[in-house]
């Protein structure tokens, strides 16, 4: 018979590695595409839940409404962030440079500055607190199931993963965007011989990686009842921890560490103080560093 | 790597090297300290105190993620490391600077070995992730021990440097013992990125497989840089706790080793003066904007960000960098007779 806490702290770790593993799959996204890391993806994530917020606060429209808002915001954030600190840095195209490790450490570099600006300039603008979320949106309605108790919101971001896990498998496999966002990732120098557009392909990626992550980012903000501008540090860390674990360029992969990051993590709080969660993410990470090199889901990647 | 362009004896103008290092050791420890007490300022002690101490960690990464190409994102952990074995030591058992500085600098050194004994096999971006997730247990850790290290709260009331019964009390002192630390400390960097030690290093960085065929230990290498990078950090750290005499695990944080990384990049990855330069510049350009706000952060991702884009080889490139040194200070290229050593 399973302990009810214990089954209790299952679910709440699900929730959590589903909001992981959101975010996961914009990163796995952009960097099975450009090969490079997107720091800024925390950001997004950010910005996505502050959208959605003086939406919320300005109009009042309903849910369905504010996560399609959210999704056109999370998308135009993604171009724009492409623009600022990927696109740039692009200039040189030939092979070499394509497999420098400089132009790699640069784009890296670019967009964690680019977020500790954006993080920085939303701090300035709206403080550092909590903002006020507006009593009816927050997704904390209890209900229970048997002898668990879940909230509304378990349920709507549970839901709401699913169907974007499936548009996005979808829009990967049987469209021609999804088709070259395939080719690029693949070999960049190929999909540019065979005519594909690399740009609108990278641009495409960056869009929909974006939108993942700006929707988790409102989600979990009226999940939580937190939005401040420093709220996508930690969830961006840990979807990276799950990207790296899933072998940096699988999609279910990165699911799949997501979601036993977040049921590790929940777990962990049976057995030690809540401050130590964050210990056991980062063991995850070192010791599936150490023992898989690859990533516990990646297949060999060339040596870089 | 760039350094090709080895100038030819007689290209530019040099300075005797003895002149060169005179020059810099007056400016540190003359002309900045008659500067600072001619404008009479307490304060502008503390920000060169805090630049000087910017300068060693800086430094310090350069030879790992400049020199070896390693890029580390969690140095701050080691940092942390540093101050808080110093501000335990002083405070539990009172043990004098002359202890706590070479300790910390021991403990950050032997746990940065420790750590690079499993992680250095990994390659490129794995190794940056490995980094980054050791730097976050080390504030996990220093957060959550709260029996040990005082949690959140901080260690308050760190001793101040005393060194065989002298205590520097005046902001002049202390910075005079900061700037002593950091200069040995900047001379065994520089002998240690300007030797065949370094240039293993930068043959480690282009391609370790090939260095490796050419018969260096590429791992052992690698280990040694990052044990003595680490080591530096917790120097630094320690600097910090006596100097700031209070410290928190949030000073600690992934944001401080990429604050110490925007400093290396900015200055030129790879180059031991850029790394100064680039300290020096993202410590003291944030003071002077401070009257317009609390903008730090902001000018220094700025900072960063416009240096990768225009300036990609960053302030003071590794190849004019290593040049640069090579004339002035540099014995054997002074056209000195004495024994051939170096990079021919």
């Amino acid at each position: 018979m399973l302990d009810v806490y214990l089954a209790q702290q299952i679910v709440n770790g699900l929730s959590i590695g589903l909001v992981y593993a959101l975010m996961a799959i914009g990163f796995t996204l952009i960097f099975g595409v450009l090969n490079v890391v997107n720091f800024a993806h925390g950001e997004v994530y950010m910005i996505g839940a502050f959208a959605g917020l003086m939406l919320i606060t300005a109009a009042a429209p309903p849910l369905l409404a504010v996560v399609v808002i959210v999704l056109t915001v999370g998308a135009a954030t993604g171009v724009g962030l492409e623009r600022l600190a990927f696109k740039p840095f692009r200039r040189f195209r030939d092979e070499a440079s394509l497999r420098s490790r400089a132009m790699r450490e640069a784009t890296l570099l670019s967009s964690l500055a680019v977020s500790i600006v954006t993080r920085e300039a939303m701090r300035q603008i709206f403080g550092s607190s909590m903002q006020t979320i507006p009593q009816g949106y927050l997704l904390q309605h209890p209900i229970r199931i048997g002898v668990l108790s879940i909230t509304d919101g378990d349920l709507i971001i549970f839901a709401s993963s699913v169907v974007m896990l499936v548009a996005l498998q979808f829009l990967l496999f049987r469209t021609r965007t999804g088709l070259s966002i395939r080719a690029v990732a693949n070999s960049p120098l190929g999909a540019q011989f065979v005519g594909i557009d690399t740009d609108r392909a990278i641009m495409a990626t960056f869009a929909i990686g974006s939108m993942l992550g700006a929707t988790a980012g409102i989600l979990v903000g009226l999940y939580t009842g937190t939005i401040t501008p420093q709220m996508g540090f930690a969830p961006g860390i840990k979807a990276f921890v799950a990207m790296v674990m899933g072998g940096l360029s699988s999609i279910p992969g990165a699911v799949i560490c997501a979601l036993f990051l977040g049921v590790a993590e929940s777990i962990t709080t049976e057995f030690l103080a809540s401050g130590w969660q964050d210990l056991v993410a980062y063991a995850f990470l070192i010791a599936t560093l150490v023992f898989f090199p690859q990533g516990l889901f990646g297949v060999g990647r060339e040596r870089a | 790597m760039s350094a090709a362009s080895v100038p030819e004896r007689g290209d530019h103008p040099t300075l005797p090297p003895a002149f060169a290092k005179a020059l810099l050791a007056l400016i540190l420890f003359v002309a900045v300290p008659a500067t600072l007490s001619g404008i009479g300022g307490g304060y502008l002690y503390q920000i060169a105190t805090t630049a000087l101490i910017f300068v060693i960690l800086a430094a310090s990464l350069n030879l790992v993620t400049g020199t070896a190409g390693l890029l580390s994102l969690g140095h701050a952990g080691f940092y942390g490391i540093g101050a808080y074995v110093a501000a335990l030591l002083s405070t539990r058992l009172g043990a004098s600077f002359l202890v706590t500085l070479p300790a910390a600098g021991a403990v950050a050194g032997a746990i940065g070995t420790l750590v690079a004994l499993p992680t250095m096999r990994l390659v490129s971006i794995y190794f940056a992730v490995a980094t980054l997730g050791i730097g976050e247990m080390i504030y996990v850790t220093l957060l959550n021990w709260t029996d040990f290290t005082r949690g959140p709260m901080g260690i308050r009331s760190i001793p101040d440097i005393e060194m065989l019964g002298w205590e520097p009390h005046s902001p002049m002192q202390q910075y005079l013992v900061v700037a002593s630390v950091a200069a040995v400390s900047l001379w065994v960097l520089s002998r240690l990125t300007h030797s065949y030690f370094g240039n293993a290093l930068r043959a480690v960085r282009e391609d370790d497989q090939c260095a490796s065929a050419m018969g260096l230990n590429v791992v052992h290498l690698k280990i040694v840089a990052f044990g003595a990078s680490c080591c530096f950090a917790g120097i630094a750290g320690a600097l910090l706790a006596h100097t700031a005499n209070f410290i928190s695990p949030d000073q600690f944080q992934f944001g401080e080793s990429i604050n110490i990384l925007a400093m290396v990049v900015v200055g030129g990855l790879g180059s031991l003066p850029g790394a100064v330069i680039g300290a020096l510049l993202l410590v003291i350009l944030p003071e002077a904007l401070r009257s317009v706000g609390d903008f730090r952060m902001i000018a220094i991702g700025s900072i960063m960000f416009f240096s990768i884009l225009l300036l990609p080889k960053g302030l003071l490139g590794e190849a004019s960098a290593l040049s640069l040194l090579r004339r002035q200070f540099g014995e054997a290229w002074s056209g000195r007779p004495g024994p051939p050593v170096g990079w021919r």
